[in-house]
């Protein structure tokens, strides 16, 4: 059972990840001198909630073979939209911010399929282009949101470690895993990720999918751009490459393959959960910043699948003669 | 018998070139029906049509009696068309049970995991794969077992046709057996099928009706058992083919450049042997599966199983290295220029030159001139225009690029052998006649050319010495003295042909 278990990369690289960094929160007080909070964990699953839906975003475009670039950009968007529209009516401004994901992802996905147009050129165009029109929108400047409730709203505590916040994040992780996991839908995406060409001989409509599956990561990363300027009570409209980068990070320690056709939304889950607390240890240890960095680096690196190293071993194994009982 | 499914008056062309021309079959309720003909015949032309896979330029197909519009394939699963594709097509990444209801439009859109569990089990255990766990990804599979999974998949469908495109050539005989049985209670329930196969006397065997194409045209139509393997080989060929040129006699002075000994790939190829002489071209006659390209792959260092001693010239190849084959003096020219030949991007200059830059500087810098010189001359050898040197290969024809390709590996003092893959694969006439000449002249210079192809008409052209193969064991072996139905009969009927 244990030997299936870890025969695939996409359920053991996000338990050994996730375990590892439980076990280093866990142990953070050695650090530290003081026992840990309620409120760590509350921190930690707000770090959570501010990278959750653009890992979740990005993840899934992976699991299907393509890499949604643009995710940041969408997220910006998504943040300045919401505070504008939304002064009065934050759920409003959710969901026009939502449904400018949708139309951007759609236009995306449209393109990518029928003009059989490569996704990183793509959404690379867009990231830019989207980075552009939010500083247009804002005049390059950070957009302040005045609506004082909608912001104590997303960030108040439930449930002692929780937040509205985190809880939207952590249902729309296990609304995709049952997605993903559980119907029609989710077995044809992780088709086209694995082999494009027989998913369209199979009789999956693969074109269509695609568009689909832009679309729904627009609308998350747009939610996602949404809610963290409401917690921030400001949009900024350049976020960096920072975002980007730890969503990659949080999405292969989740053990999405890069080769698509591989990937669970619950390895997701763990991967964006050992960066999120990753960079709590880092912050309740009071650690210089750039350690954070190394952590992710180290982490990485010792998580990744390397089947060239598995092949490695099963020769050494095969080598080691077997004793008869 | 009602016709299940009909076609009527069916053309396709690509590019001009008709590859289906005025069609017309029916296929009955619970008949099986063959489709045969030798290679361009446009089989799988009719099979992409009939799958949905593309839209035919003329004709009519019809299912139950009903005009049927085909324009995808989800729209013929619609109609209860279900397919087992020439090449395997499921994904590696998936789970068995995944890869089973991959694209069936019966499958609910929630899965009812314990239903689809049971179901998968049955289907399994039908088509003999009693011991793969629906659970396992498709990856830990065997080929033989993945094109069971997916054999296994386009029967349990609920499909009013079922087409089959080589569904054997890669499964041993229990497999194939157990195929053939399950084929048969899919007919008996009423379901249609097409089955395209080379393996005649599995044809023969299995099916009821045997529609015959030649040249995209159908030949005849007539029941299975009125047919022997030697009259559907005549049908297939019309008039069959005989040699059309001289070829060369052995000449004892020569003596024996490649010594092959028991070579063999587990699962592909078995214990086999050939002393070939330089200066003599020896054709390896095989239909998909036989394993003639499996003697090249492994001669060429490709298959990392392999096993056996092979000389050439009277020094030990090294097998499963690549490079070491290469150093020893073997240069490999696969049936697949676009993903292990050319790069399809650079110029035709770049591609002559790529193999040979050691030769053309000094110090790891090459000299632009030399490579200029280089290239110009292995362009007038292999029969390419001078003006065409600095173009992208991709802007070639299918002949062209073999040129290339070909051309790369000429002129080499290193080059002692030239395997070849299908080298005409996708070539035009005049195309293939200048490739032929180029090999003969390579033959001439004194290199050992040794080739794989389904052809009968290159195999006799250009075959001094032909070897046939089937199902990984060599059948027989002409010195200047074969015909094309012989060798037909070795390619599809195998040792067993009674």
């Amino acid at each position: 059972m244990i030997r299936r278990w870890t025969s695939r990369p996409e359920r053991l690289l996000p338990t050994v990840s996730l375990l590892a960094v439980v076990l280093a929160f866990a142990g953070s007080p050695v650090l530290t001198g003081d026992a840990l909070t309620t409120f760590d964990v509350y921190n930690a699953l707000q770090g959570f909630a501010q990278l959750g839906l653009l890992a979740l975003a990005l993840g899934i475009t992976m699991i299907a073979g393509e890499f949604d670039l643009s995710v940041v950009g969408t997220y910006a968007l998504g943040g300045m939209l919401a505070v504008q529209t939304g002064q009065s009516s934050p759920a409003l401004g959710v969901l026009v911010a939502v449904a400018a994901g949708m139309l951007i992802g759609a236009a995306q996905g449209g393109l990518i399929a029928r003009l059989r147009i490569p996704s990183l050129p793509v959404t690379l165009a867009t990231y830019i282009a989207l980075l552009g029109l939010t500083s247009a929108m804002s005049g390059g400047l950070s957009k302040s949101y005045p609506n004082s409730d909608a912001t104590l709203w997303v960030d108040r505590t439930v449930a002692v470690v929780f937040s509205p916040r985190s809880l939207i994040t952590l249902a729309a992780f296990l609304l995709a895993a049952l997605v993903l996991g559980r119907t029609r839908l989710g077995r044809e995406l992780r088709a086209i990720g694995g082999d494009r060409r027989a998913s369209r001989v199979a009789g999956v409509r693969v074109d269509r999918t695609v568009v689909g599956l832009f679309t729904v990561s627009g609308a998350l990363a747009a939610l996602g751009g949404a809610l963290l300027s409401y917690s921030y009570a400001s949009a900024n409209p350049d976020p960096g490459l920072q975002p980007l980068i730890l969503a990659a990070v949080a999405a292969l320690l989740g053990g999405v393959s890069l080769a698509g056709g591989r990937g669970l939304p619950l390895g997701l889950l763990c991967g964006t959960l050992s960066v999120a607390l990753l960079a709590q240890i880092v912050t309740t240890a009071a650690l210089p910043d750039y350690t954070t960095q190394l952590l992710y680096a180290a982490l990485l690196l010792g998580a990744i699948d390397a089947p060239g190293l598995r092949a490695a071993i099963g020769r050494l194994r095969a080598r080691v003669p077997v004793r008869s009982s | 018998m009602t016709a299940r499914v009909g076609v009527e008056g069916l053309a396709r062309s690509f590019a001009g070139v008709p590859a289906v021309r005025d069609l017309s079959f029916t296929v009955g309720a619970g008949e099986i029906h063959a489709l045969c003909g030798h290679n361009g015949a446009g089989k799988s032309t009719v099979v992409k049509m009939l799958s949905g896979q593309i839209p035919p330029d003329q004709g009519r197909i019809s299912v139950d009696g009903e005009p049927a519009e085909l324009r995808s394939r989800r729209a013929a699963q619609r109609l209860g068309i279900a397919l087992v594709d020439q090449e395997l097509s499921v994904v590696p990444a998936l789970t068995v049970l995944d890869n089973l209801l991959l694209g069936d439009i019966d499958a609910p859109m929630l899965n009812r995991r314990r239903a689809a569990v049971a179901r998968c089990r049955a289907v399994l255990d039908e088509i003999g794969l009693e011991r793969i766990d629906p659970d396992r990804p498709l990856s830990s599979l065997s080929i033989g077992e993945r094109q069971l999974v997916e054999i296994a998949r386009a029967l349990s469908q609920k499909a009013r046709l079922v087409i089959l495109d080589e569904p054997t050539a890669t499964l041993s005989d229990v497999e194939s057996d157990l195929v053939f049985a399950a084929i048969r209670r899919v007919a008996a329930r009423g379901c249609a099928v097409l089955y395209v196969s080379h393996r005649l006397a599995e044809v023969l065997d299995l099916c009821d009706t045997v529609t015959v194409l030649r040249d995209g045209r159908r030949i005849a139509t007539t029941p299975a058992g009125e047919l022997t393997v030697g009259t559907l080989i005549e049908q297939m060929l019309g008039e069959a083919p005989h040699r059309l040129a001289a070829t060369r006699p052995p000449d004892p002075d020569l003596g024996h450049a490649l010594r092959i000994d028991h070579l063999h790939v587990p699962g592909r190829l078995a214990d086999f042997t050939l002393t070939a002489q330089a200066g003599r071209i020896y054709a390896l006659a095989g239909q998909l599966g036989s394993g003639a390209s499996d003697v090249l792959r492994a001669l060429a260092g490709l298959h990392p199983q392999a096993t056996g001693s092979v000389e050439l010239h009277d020094r030990a190849l090294p097998l499963r290295n690549p490079v070491g084959a290469a150093r020893a003096g073997v240069a490999f020219v696969s049936n697949d220029r676009k993903s292990e030949g050319l790069f399809l991007d650079k110029t035709v200059a770049w591609n002559l030159v790529a193999t040979r830059l050691p030769s053309l500087g000094r110090a790891g810098v090459i000299r632009a001139g030399r490579e200029r010189r280089a290239a110009r001359s292995l362009a007038e050898r292999s029969g390419l225009a001078e003006h065409r040197l600095d173009d992208p290969v991709l802007t070639l024809s299918g002949g062209n690029q073999q040129k290339v390709f070909v051309g790369r590996c000429l002129g080499r003092d290193d080059v002692h052998a030239l395997l070849l893959d299908e080298p005409t694969r996708g070539v035009d006439i005049g195309g293939r006649a200048a490739i032929h000449r180029l090999l003969r002249s390579a033959a001439d210079a004194g290199l050992v050319v040794l080739f794989a192809s389904t052809e009968l008409e290159e195999l006799l052209e250009l075959g001094d010495v032909i070897v046939t193969l089937r199902d990984g064991r060599t059948v027989g072996r002409y010195d200047g003295d074969a015909d094309g139905a012989t060798l037909m009969r070795d390619m599809t009927h195998g040792v067993n042909a009674t």
